[in-house]
C-alpha cells in the first residue's frame, strides 16, 4: 500500500525550506520534516511488560507510558505480527506528526514550552517523555546531544509548528 | 561638581550620552543610568503626585520598593504605566510621563485636596461615602476612581511579543550581592547546576552601591571578578534583570525577566519579557535588606530620600542628591552616608542622629523640594536634601509566600525570615546578618551542598547598629507611614480606636501597605507605630501577609504567546483541506474546526444546511465525521472491559459488525454514546462523542486502574489516525460501490451495522462501517488520515453523477433532530437512559458503571422529563430552542415548569420547525398541547408534545 497512494503531511505547505528568525550567524536550530513514515502504539498485554521490553530491543521503540511505546519506522503488520501475545499494537503513522529539532539552543526552545528539565544528565540520548507543549500534548526523545525528535497529533501540527518555529525566532532558525 | 552630576566616578559611561525626556521636557543622562539617577542628576526632584492629597513627591529609594517616583513610560501600545523610574534603564529617546495630576505636575489641582484633608483622614471612603446608598456605584465611586488612581493603561494592543519558559536548577540564588555571589561561587565551583537572578540590569547587588574592601581589593573589583568566573562555566546560568517574584509548591519560584525594556524598541523576533518557572532543587534567599523612612513631619517633600539611596546615587551613578545635605538616622546607616557623599564632594550640614541628641527633625521645610528642616528646640537648618535611615529591614517576602510569619529580632530591629526548611534557606541580611563578613560566611555556607565549606575571603566590617525610633510624634507636618497610600503616622492610632486593631484590619482600613510597593518601606513602620498605640510588642501586632507577586508583575507576561490565534491550539481535521476548497465555513467545536456549512452564490447558513439536507435525503451527501472519538479496545478482556464501562451488552457482538453503545457515569446518569465494532475477537474499536473523547478516555483510565486492574484490556485514542466521512442518502451505496474494491455493497454481504475492513481505489486499506446519524441508508468510511482529503474528493467524484453534496454539522443536526436521535442538548448530565428513550438498553443480566445508582427512586419517577417531539401548534409558528414548557391553562411561573424545549431545527422535510424536548412523563402526552414560554426573548406561544421521531418514523429509509 505505501507505494500506492502519495502521502501529505499536513505540515507540507507550512513548513517552508529557508533561513528565518534573529540573523545571528550559525542558526540556533533547526527543523526538520523527515518524510512521513511508521508509528505504531504498543502496549504490553498483562504480565508481559519485561518480555515485551526484551523483544523491542530489535525496534526504534521509545518509551510512551508505562509498559508502552511508539514503535518507529516498520508498519503496523509488521509490528503486530512479530509481537503477537505480547502487546496490543494500534497503528499511529497517519496520526502523529514528527519534528526534528537540533541545534546549540535546541533545549533554550523546549524550555519555552515544557516542564521538563533537558538537560543531559537527567534526560540523555534515547529517553522520551510525554508533555505539553503550547497547551499541545507533545512525545519528545532526545536522539542527539543537541537533536531531539518530536511528535505531536496530526490535527495539532499546524498549530504546534507555528508555535515552536517563533519560539526560535530570537536564536535564528532554519527549516530543511 | 558641575550641577548635581558628580565630576568622577560611578558605575556610568560618560562617552554615551542619552537623550530623554520627562514630561515633554529634553534632558540628557548617560548609559549606565536610570531615569530617577538621571532625573536627579539633572536635579529634577519632583517626580510623581501622591495618590490622595497630590502632593509633590521625589525619589525616596534607589530600587524596586520606590513608591512615589512612578511614571508612565512610552505611547501608544507600548504605553507602560505605574513603572518605578528608579529600575527603568535610561536608553536613548525614552519619553517618561509624570502621573496623578492635571493640568500639570507642578500645578496640580488635585492638591486642594491637601487643604480638605480633614475629609480624607483614614477611612474616609467607608465613612463619607455610605449615603445614600445608590450614590455609591453611580456617583461616589466613578468620582472617586477619577480623582485618585495611579496612571492609565493604554487601549490600544501591546505591539510587543511575550514567551513563557521552564528552567531548572540544583540551586537558585535570588539576589547577586556579596552573600548570592558567594553562594554562587561556592556552589559553580563544585560543579552544581546553578542560576543566579537579580531584579537589577547589573549584577552585584550592594557592591555596586557601596564603598567595601573585599579580598584586598574593593568590593566592586571583587564582584566583576566573581561574575567573571561564573560567566566562565557552563553550570552557571546569569540571570540579570530577572525578578524571582514567587515561592509556590514544589520549590518552584516564578520569575519575570526584562528581557528588552531597556530598549526603545525590542527586536521583532525577541520577547519584552520572558516568565520562567524555577524548578529549584534547592534555593537561597540572598535578597539582601531594605533600608527604612524614619516618620517625621514633610519625610515626603522631594529632597528627603533613604541614606543609602542617596549614597547609591552618588556611588553608583555620580549624582547627587543636593549640594547641602542633613542626615537623618538612627543608626550607624547615617554616618556612612555622610562619609561617602563628603568623599564625593557634597556638603553634609548636619548629621541628626537620635541615638546622640534629643533634638529630632519635627518637620522638613519646603514644597516642591527641601529648603531646611526644623529641629525640636525649633533649630532650623537649611539644607536642600535629608537623607534618613530608620533602620533596615531584612526582604523576607519570598519565604513568606506559604504563609509562614517573620519573627521579630530585636538585636537588629527587624522582622527576619522563618525556618521554612533545607530547601529554602535564607542567607546574609535577609537574614538578618547584617555584617559584610557574616554576608560572605553565609553565602559561601548556602553555597556548599555538601562537603566543608570553604573558607571565605577577609573584609572590611562597617559597623551595624541600630536604636528603633519609628515616629517623631512631635512633628507638625504630615509624617507619612505609607508614601503611595498617603496614611500617616495619625492614620493607625486613629485605625485602633476604631476598633481595627489587627493588623490585617488596620491595613485595610488605613491602606497603608496596599498597590504597586506592599508597603516594602512602610509596614514595619506601620506596625510599630500600632504596636506602640495598643501596648503590644512587634510579634503580638505581627506583619501583614506576604503573596506574589513581589513587585508588579504585566499581564502580558504571564499571559506569554498565549494571545491572539495563539490563545488555544488549532486542531484540523484529515478533511480540512477538501473542505476548505469548497468553500465550507468552519465553527470551533471544542478545539476542532468543523465544517459547518457550505454556502453557494451568497446562501445564509440556513439556506445552505437546507440545500444540504434535501440533497442529501434525495441522492447523497458527504460529511466530514472526523472528530468523533475514536478509541482502540484490545486483549483478552476487551469485551468484558467494555461490558462494564456501557450499559448495554458488547460480548455478543459478533466481529465485522457494529453496536450503538449508551454509558452510564456512576451515579448513574447518561455519560457518553456511541458506535462500538468489533474488529476482531479481541479488537474493538469504540466510538465517543466529539466533546467528550478525553473525558471517556480518562473515565476507561480510572476504570481499569481503580477498579478492574485485573483485566488484561489494552487501550489508546486512535481518533488522529482516521478520517472519517460519511456518506449517507439514498445513492449512498451506489456512490461507494465504485470506489470499493473485489465486494458488492448489498445487504448481503453488507447488511445495516457491517463493521470491516475494506479495500477502496484499487489498494487503500480502509474501514468501512454501515451506520447512521443521519436515519439514510448510511455508510462511515474510515481511511489513514494523510489520505482523507484525496479520498474524499475520490468520493466526490464517485458521487458525482448522483449530485452528491457537501454537508456540515448543521446539516447533520437538522437530520438529527428530524429523526429525533439525541446530541448534546439532551446527554446534558441530568438525563437518564429512561429519560432518553433508551432505558431498554439498560442490560439486567451484567453489571456495569452506574447500575446501582440509576435504580435510585428518584431516578425511576415517572414524573421525570424524558424527551418527546415538539411542534409548533401553528405549522407556520417558530419555537425556540431554551423555552420553557406549561400546561396549556397556567400563567409563566418555577412551579408550574414542566419541562424545556432542548433542540430545534427548520426541517426541509417537512417544511416547518421541530424540536426536541424534556418534559415532565412527556411520553404519556403526546398530542398534547402546551404553553411555550421563552423568557429571553419574552414571547408566549402554543405547541404541541410529540413523538420524538419527526421523520421516517418507520426507518424506511434507514434500511432502503
Amino acid at each position: 500500500m505505501p507505494d500506492l497512494f502519495i502521502r501529505v503531511s499536513p505540515l507540507s505547505d507550512i513548513a517552508i525550506q529557508g533561513r528565518f528568525g534573529a540573523d545571528h550567524g550559525v542558526p540556533g536550530v533547526m527543523f526538520s520534516l523527515p518524510a512521513p513514515s511508521h508509528m505504531v502504539t504498543v502496549i504490553a498485554r498483562k504480565g508481559k511488560a519485561k518480555a515485551l521490553a526484551q523483544a523491542l530491543k530489535n525496534f526504534d521503540a521509545r518509551w510512551a507510558g508505562p509498559d508502552q511505546y511508539f514503535v518507529w519506522g516498520e508498519p503496523y503488520e509488521t509490528v503486530s505480527g512479530k509481537l503477537k501475545g505480547l502487546a496490543s499494537c494500534s497503528d499511529q503513522s497517519h496520526g502523529r506528526v514528527v519534528i526534528g529539532i537540533v541545534g546549540p539552543h535546541v533545549r533554550q526552545v523546549l524550555a519555552k514550552g515544557s516542564p521538563i528539565d533537558f538537560h543531559p544528565a537527567e534526560f540523555p540520548v534515547g529517553k522520551s517523555a510525554l508533555t505539553q507543549m503550547a497547551h499541545v500534548g507533545v512525545h519528545v526523545t532526545r536522539v542527539g546531544a543537541d537533536a531531539f525528535e518530536i511528535s505531536v497529533f496530526r490535527g495539532f501540527s499546524e498549530s504546534f509548528w507555528e508555535w515552536i518555529t517563533e519560539q526560535a525566532e530570537e536564536f535564528g532558525y532554519q527549516v530543511t | 561638581m558641575t550641577g548635581f552630576r558628580l565630576d568622577k566616578g560611578g558605575l556610568i559611561d560618560r562617552t554615551t550620552t542619552l537623550n530623554f525626556s520627562f514630561d515633554g521636557k529634553v534632558f540628557t543622562g548617560f548609559q549606565g543610568d536610570t531615569l530617577a539617577s538621571a532625573l536627579i542628576a539633572n536635579n529634577v526632584h519632583l517626580m510623581g503626585r501622591s495618590f490622595k492629597y497630590h502632593r509633590p513627591r521625589g525619589v525616596i529609594s534607589a530600587g524596586s520598593s520606590e513608591p512615589n517616583a512612578l511614571v508612565t513610560l512610552r505611547e501608544g501600545g507600548r504605553q507602560e504605566a505605574n513603572t518605578r523610574a528608579t529600575m527603568v534603564e535610561l536608553y536613548d529617546g525614552l519619553a517618561a510621563r509624570s502621573q496623578n495630576r492635571w493640568p500639570s505636575l507642578n500645578f496640580d489641582v488635585g492638591a486642594v485636596n491637601s487643604l480638605a484633608s480633614h475629609m480624607f483622614v483614614a477611612g474616609f471612603y467607608y465613612k463619607t461615602f455610605m449615603w445614600p446608598k445608590s450614590f455609591w456605584e453611580k456617583i461616589y465611586e466613578p468620582l472617586i476612581r477619577r480623582a485618585a488612581g495611579l496612571g492609565h493603561a493604554s487601549k490600544e494592543a501591546d505591539p510587543d511579543k511575550y514567551e513563557k519558559a521552564y528552567a531548572h536548577c540544583d540551586l537558585l540564588i535570588i539576589g547577586s550581592g556579596p552573600t548570592g555571589l558567594m553562594a554562587a561561587l561556592t556552589a559553580a565551583r563544585a560543579g552544581v547546576r546553578i542560576i543566579l537572578a537579580d531584579e537589577s540590569a547589573a549584577l552585584g547587588g550592594s557592591l555596586l552601591n557601596e564603598n567595601e574592601e573585599i579580598d584586598s581589593v574593593s568590593g566592586l573589583d571583587w564582584a566583576l571578578a566573581a561574575l567573571s568566573e561564573l560567566r566562565s562555566l557552563p553550570n552557571v546560568t546569569l540571570m540579570p534583570r530577572t525578578t524571582v517574584f514567587g515561592w509556590y509548591d514544589g520549590n518552584v519560584f516564578g520569575a519575570v525577566e526584562r528581557v528588552n525594556d531597556h530598549v526603545a524598541e525590542p527586536s521583532p523576533y525577541e520577547p519584552r519579557q520572558r516568565y520562567t518557572r524555577i524548578f529549584a532543587r534547592r534555593a537561597v534567599m540572598a535578597t539582601g535588606a531594605e533600608e527604612r523612612p524614619i516618620v517625621f513631619g514633610g519625610n515626603d517633600v522631594p529632597g528627603v530620600m533613604l541614606a543609602s539611596a542617596m549614597r547609591t546615587y552618588a556611588n553608583r551613578y555620580a549624582a547627587a542628591a543636593g549640594k547641602s545635605i542633613v542626615v537623618f538616622t538612627n543608626n550607624d546607616s547615617g554616618k556612612r552616608t555622610a562619609s561617602d557623599l563628603r568623599r564625593a564632594g557634597v556638603h553634609v550640614e548636619a548629621i541628626i542622629d537620635s541615638r546622640k541628641t534629643a533634638h529630632l527633625i519635627v518637620d522638613v521645610k519646603g514644597g516642591k523640594r527641601v529648603t531646611g528642616v526644623e529641629l525640636g528646640n525649633h533649630r532650623s537648618i537649611p539644607c536642600d536634601a535629608v537623607a534618613m535611615s530608620g533602620g533596615w529591614s531584612p526582604i523576607v517576602n519570598l519565604m513568606c509566600h506559604r504563609g509562614a510569619k517573620p519573627l521579630w529580632n530585636e538585636s537588629i530591629a527587624g522582622f527576619v525570615p522563618p525556618d521554612v526548611g533545607s530547601a529554602f534557606v535564607a542567607a546574609g541580611s535577609a537574614a538578618g546578618h547584617m555584617l559584610l563578613s557574616e554576608c560572605l560566611a553565609d553565602g559561601a555556607r548556602a553555597g556548599t551542598m555538601k562537603g566543608r565549606v570553604p573558607a571565605v575571603p577577609k573584609c572590611r566590617d562597617e559597623r551595624f547598629a541600630v536604636t528603633p525610633l519609628w515616629w517623631v510624634k512631635e512633628s507638625t507636618g504630615k509624617a507619612f507611614v505609607d508614601y503611595q497610600n498617603d496614611a500617616t503616622a495619625k492614620d493607625l492610632p486613629l485605625a485602633a480606636r476604631e476598633g481595627y486593631r489587627d493588623i490585617e484590619l488596620a491595613k485595610r482600613y488605613t491602606t497603608a501597605g496596599m498597590a504597586t510597593d506592599q508597603g516594602k518601606l512602610g509596614n514595619v513602620n506601620a506596625i510599630a507605630i500600632l504596636a506602640d498605640a495598643t501596648g503590644r510588642t512587634m510579634d503580638q501586632v505581627g506583619t501583614t501577609t506576604f503573596r506574589p507577586y513581589y513587585t508588579p508583575v504585566s499581564f502580558g507576561a504571564l499571559a506569554g504567546p498565549f494571545v491572539r490565534h495563539h490563545f488555544q491550539p488549532v486542531r484540523k481535521t484529515p478533511l480540512h483541506d477538501w473542505a476548505y476548497e469548497l468553500g465550507a465555513t468552519f465553527v470551533e467545536a471544542g478545539l476542532w474546526m468543523r465544517s459547518s456549512w457550505f454556502p453557494m452564490d451568497g446562501e445564509d447558513w440556513l439556506a445552505a444546511a437546507t440545500r444540504e439536507v434535501l440533497a442529501t435525503r434525495s441522492g447523497v451527501g458527504i460529511c466530514d465525521v472526523s472528530t468523533l472519538g475514536k478509541i482502540d479496545v484490545q486483549g483478552p478482556d476487551a469485551t468484558e472491559f467494555l461490558n462494564r464501562l456501557y450499559c448495554n451488552t458488547f460480548s455478543t457482538l459478533a466481529a465485522g459488525r457494529a453496536r450503538y453503545g449508551l454509558m452510564l457515569r456512576e451515579d448513574g446518569i447518561v455519560f457518553d454514546d456511541g458506535t462500538t465494532s468489533r474488529l476482531a475477537e479481541d479488537h474493538f474499536l469504540m466510538t465517543t462523542t466529539t466533546a467528550n473523547a478525553a473525558r471517556v478516555m480518562a473515565h476507561m483510565e480510572f476504570c481499569h486502574q481503580a477498579h478492574w486492574p485485573d483485566l488484561d484490556v489494552q487501550y489508546v485514542s486512535v481518533t488522529e489516525q482516521w478520517g472519517q466521512m460519511a456518506i449517507a442518502g439514498p445513492k449512498a451505496r451506489a456512490t461507494l460501490q465504485k470506489i470499493v474494491d473485489d465486494i458488492t455493497l448489498d445487504d448481503t454481504s453488507f447488511p445495516y451495522l457491517a463493521a470491516r475492513p475494506v479495500s477502496i481505489l484499487g489498494g487503500m486499506q480502509a474501514r468501512l462501517f454501515r451506520i447512521s446519524f443521519s436515519g439514510e441508508h448510511a455508510y462511515e468510511l474510515a481511511v489513514p488520515a494523510d489520505y482523507g482529503s484525496m479520498v474524499a474528493r475520490a468520493v466526490m467524484q464517485a458521487g458525482q453523477e448522483f449530485g452528491i453534496t457537501p454537508y456540515g454539522v448543521e446539516a447533520l443536526s437538522i437530520m438529527r433532530i428530524e429523526k429525533g436521535h439525541v446530541a448534546g442538548g439532551e446527554l446534558n448530565g441530568t438525563t437518564t437512559a429512561g429519560d432518553l428513550g433508551l432505558g431498554k438498553m439498560m442490560s439486567t443480566k451484567k453489571d456495569y458503571v452506574g447500575r446501582m445508582m440509576a435504580q435510585r427512586e428518584g431516578l425511576q419517577d415517572p414524573n421525570r422529563q424524558c424527551v418527546v417531539g415538539i411542534r409548533p401548534y401553528d405549522p407556520k409558528g417558530k419555537i425556540r430552542s431554551g423555552a420553557h414548557i406549561l400546561n396549556k391553562g397556567d400563567a409563566a411561573s418555577m412551579a408550574a415548569d414542566q419541562g424545556y424545549i432542548s433542540s430545534v431545527a427548520w426541517s426541509p422535510m417537512l417544511e416547518m420547525w421541530v424540536g426536541l424536548a424534556l418534559v415532565a412523563n412527556g411520553r404519556s402526552r403526546h398530542g398534547e398541547i402546551v404553553k411555550l414560554f421563552d423568557g429571553i426573548r419574552n414571547t408566549l406561544t402554543y405547541g404541541v408534545i410529540c413523538d420524538p421521531v419527526h421523520y421516517d418514523r418507520e426507518n424506511i429509509k434507514l434500511h432502503a
